[in-house]
């Protein structure tokens, strides 16, 4: 039995095991609320900040219609949506129907950045972009534009749209796609429509109504492209089976891998064995059987056996009474009475061992949670509820795992024994995800692991 | 007015320092983490155990493992996607594929659910196919001809890419030695690999399960966005997937 030094192992308990009481939290927190922080989405036409008088935009705000007649270039009726476009997509997308073309038909949808002047039209200023109806052309920052499509006028549906994918502007006119242009503006860009000539009416659509254009299928093709070119690389020989393996034995369950060992060996008879491959797994095959036994012994409620041989195998884990792991096991203890409604059990349990740590912080907070199953009669039922559930004793099982592991020799930085292989994979891919998308300025969609697991393909 | 001349050679020497400067601009113009601030960024990242439970039993469950499904059931209380008794049928069949007893394998599928070949011709021609090059394995030529002209031939009329494939496995019969002929790598391992992965693909799309576990394409993610990253930061990557340890970023 290997002896280490009380502070290296108490300063590695206390230290990482602070991580896991932040995970005890926001795992639960993420489970109950909903996903993500929605981004706002423009609903309607922004009256407030108009360019006056010769515009009218209707009561429902979803119109606007050129009044008098225009003298000059500066007189356009351009009007934005009511907030820019949400960034955290694939795409985002709306039309305009033209309801009347007037004389002229000098009209234009596109967009525009919040201090666009709106007395022009989306395209002949810098940072603006827009597809006139008048001439079919796309203005790209200047008043010169260039031919892009097809001119429109009444009745026509047009679209316009921000692929943050390619980072492109893309158009359409009654339901087919027009063009796409290079997106070099940086920052939030609105939705902008704009008439220009006497009695000129659009209407805009941001959703409420079916689009024309089959919005879907263009995000789904732009999925697919990013998913046949993941597709086509290529991953070492047998990466999944080792990195499953490793998971496996990472975490203790000892019968599934002797099972899958087995298997291995019937099945994929290609695949060499772990002691052919000379694949060092050393560290996550380290007092496989204990693991397995403790883990065991949580997941049955029993967590006096737990106590009972930690003390006996690793005496050093419990030995700073006041550290994270034996709040999580005294804990753990306290809701097991709870569970089997043994309740005096469980006050003189909390007064005899959990009372200290409410001068901690931050465990003063979770041991709140826990101590307030005691004021429910279905405490199940309750807020804290999830306490009760196998998911807590998983937790509880994880962090004892983390800690035996912690005792191995082999082991000197914490992250090598904190985190299976497998989660440090898909720690680094959600991390990169993010960063990537940070430095395009916020822009696009994130990969979101816990979607993955539960999603089916699109593509069979 | 001023004129300012320049001697053309100095002209020469400032556009190379011109364009110098750019290209050390643009070298720079990446951003860097250091390992410190990665491993901080790290440790904000939440994976919910769950989700690691339901992609490694989805991979036992998607490659056929059944008994190890069954003890990780019970080792972490991981409900599999599908119903195990399935998936032993899948893999008996998928065995006998690998093991050469082509006609075994087919009988199985068909008993398990006949649309399946019915839906997946490319998937019945190679299963054909594999048993024609079993009896040119064991050298049984006459009953290999009469196999080949009375079931594969039909379906080679009908198709351009499966002609070409009889016609190489045909073509088998031509050499004495086999194994070191032209076409000597039908008689690998490798291609009762194929042929077996592909039943097991058709098998699990016919239960409406996906044919192919999540791992390997969430590795191939890590891989393409590391990929991507690097265009525009320098940051410690992970290269060595089994290992999946940091490597210090390159400056």
């Amino acid at each position: 039995m290997e002896s280490k030094q009380d502070p290296v192992a108490a300063g590695k308990g206390s230290f990482d095991l602070f991580n896991l009481s932040s995970r005890w939290a926001s795992a639960w927190a993420e489970s109950s609320s909903a996903a993500k922080t929605d981004e706002e989405e423009p609903s309607y036409l922004n009256t407030f900040n108009s360019s006056g008088m010769f515009q009218m935009v209707s009561m429902d705000k979803m119109s606007v219609q050129y009044v008098g007649s225009p003298q000059h270039f500066y007189d356009v009726g351009a009007v934005q949506a009511n907030c820019p476009a949400p960034t955290r997509r694939i795409a985002y997308y709306f039309e305009m129907t033209v309801k009347n073309a007037g004389q002229k038909g000098q009209i234009a949808i596109g967009f525009t950045t919040k201090e666009f002047n709106l007395r022009r039209k989306p395209g002949w200023e810098a940072n603006s972009c827009g597809y006139h109806g008048d001439d079919g052309y796309l203005y790209h920052g200047q008043e010169k534009g260039e031919p892009f499509g097809p001119k429109y006028t009444s009745d026509d549906t047009v679209g316009a749209g921000i692929n943050y994918s390619t980072q492109e502007f893309f158009f359409t006119k009654n339901g087919e796609l027009v063009g796409t242009v290079c997106k070099d503006i940086k920052g939030l860009l609105y939705p902008t429509i704009a008439v220009h000539g006497t009695n000129e009416e659009v209407t805009v659509n941001f959703g409420k109504q079916p689009y024309r254009f089959d919005i879907e299928v263009f995000i789904l093709k732009e999925k697919l492209k990013q998913e046949e070119l993941i597709d086509k690389l290529t991953l070492s020989p047998n990466v999944s089976h080792w990195i499953v393996r490793s998971y496996l034995l990472h975490y203790g369950y000892q019968d599934t891998v002797n099972s899958f060992d087995v298997e291995s060996g019937i099945m994929s008879p290609h695949i060499p064995t772990p002691q052919e491959n000379g694949f060092h797994e050393q560290g996550d095959a380290y007092e496989l059987s204990n693991r397995k036994i403790l883990r065991q012994f949580i997941m049955n409620g029993d967590i006096d056996s737990v106590f009972r041989s930690l003390h006996e195998w690793h005496p050093q884990i419990m030995q700073i009474d006041t550290s994270v792991i034996c709040f999580l096991l005294h804990s753990q203890r306290f809701i097991e009475y709870i569970r089997a409604g043994q309740l005096m059990e469980a006050v003189k349990y909390a007064r005899a061992e959990l009372s200290k740590f409410f001068t901690i912080k931050p465990l003063d907070d979770l041991l709140e949670d826990v101590i307030a199953l005691l004021a429910y009669e279905d405490p199940s039922k309750s807020c804290v509820g999830h306490l009760l559930h196998s998911g807590q004793r998983e937790f509880v099982a994880d962090a004892v795992n983390a800690m035996v592991l912690a005792t191995s020799p082999g082991s000197k930085r914490t992250e090598d024994w904190a985190f299976s292989r497998l989660e440090k994979l898909l720690k680094q891919l959600t991390q990169c995800s993010l960063e990537r998308r940070a430095l395009y300025g916020e822009q696009g969609e994130v990969f979101d692991v816990h979607k993955v697991v539960h999603t089916r393909r699109s593509i069979v | 007015m001023y004129h300012f001349w320049m001697i053309p050679s100095q002209f020469e020497s400032i556009e190379a320092m011109i364009s110098a400067l750019s290209i050390s601009v643009q070298s720079t113009s990446k951003k860097v983490i250091t390992r410190e601030e990665w491993e901080k960024k790290l440790k904000d990242v939440k994976i919910r155990k769950e989700d690691m439970n339901k992609l490694v039993m989805n991979f036992l469950v998607t490659e056929g493992y059944v008994d190890a499904a069954e003890k990780f059931r019970i080792e972490s209380g991981t409900e599999p996607e599908l119903n195990l008794a399935t998936i032993a049928d899948r893999m008996a069949v998928k065995r006998a594929v690998q093991s050469g007893n082509v006609q075994d394998a087919i009988e199985k599928v068909i008993h398990l659910n006949p649309e399946i070949l019915n839906t997946n011709p490319h998937l019945y021609f190679h299963l054909q196919q594999q048993k024609l090059i079993e009896l040119i394995r064991y050298g049984k030529v006459e009953e290999a001809l009469e196999f080949a002209q009375e079931e594969l031939a039909p379906r080679g009329e009908e198709n351009q890419n499966f002609l070409e494939e009889l016609e190489r496995t045909v073509a088998l019969l031509a050499f004495e030695d086999v194994k070191n002929c032209p076409f000597g790598e039908l008689l690998d391992l490798s291609q009762r690999l194929k042929t077996a992965s592909e039943v097991n693909a058709a098998i699990l799309t016919s239960q409406s399960h996906e044919k192919d576990p999540k791992l390997p394409r969430l590795l191939k993610m890590l891989i393409w966005i590391q990929n991507q990253l690097d265009e525009k930061a320098a940051y410690p990557r992970i290269n060595d997937l089994t290992t999946a340890a940091l490597e210090e970023p390159a400056i």
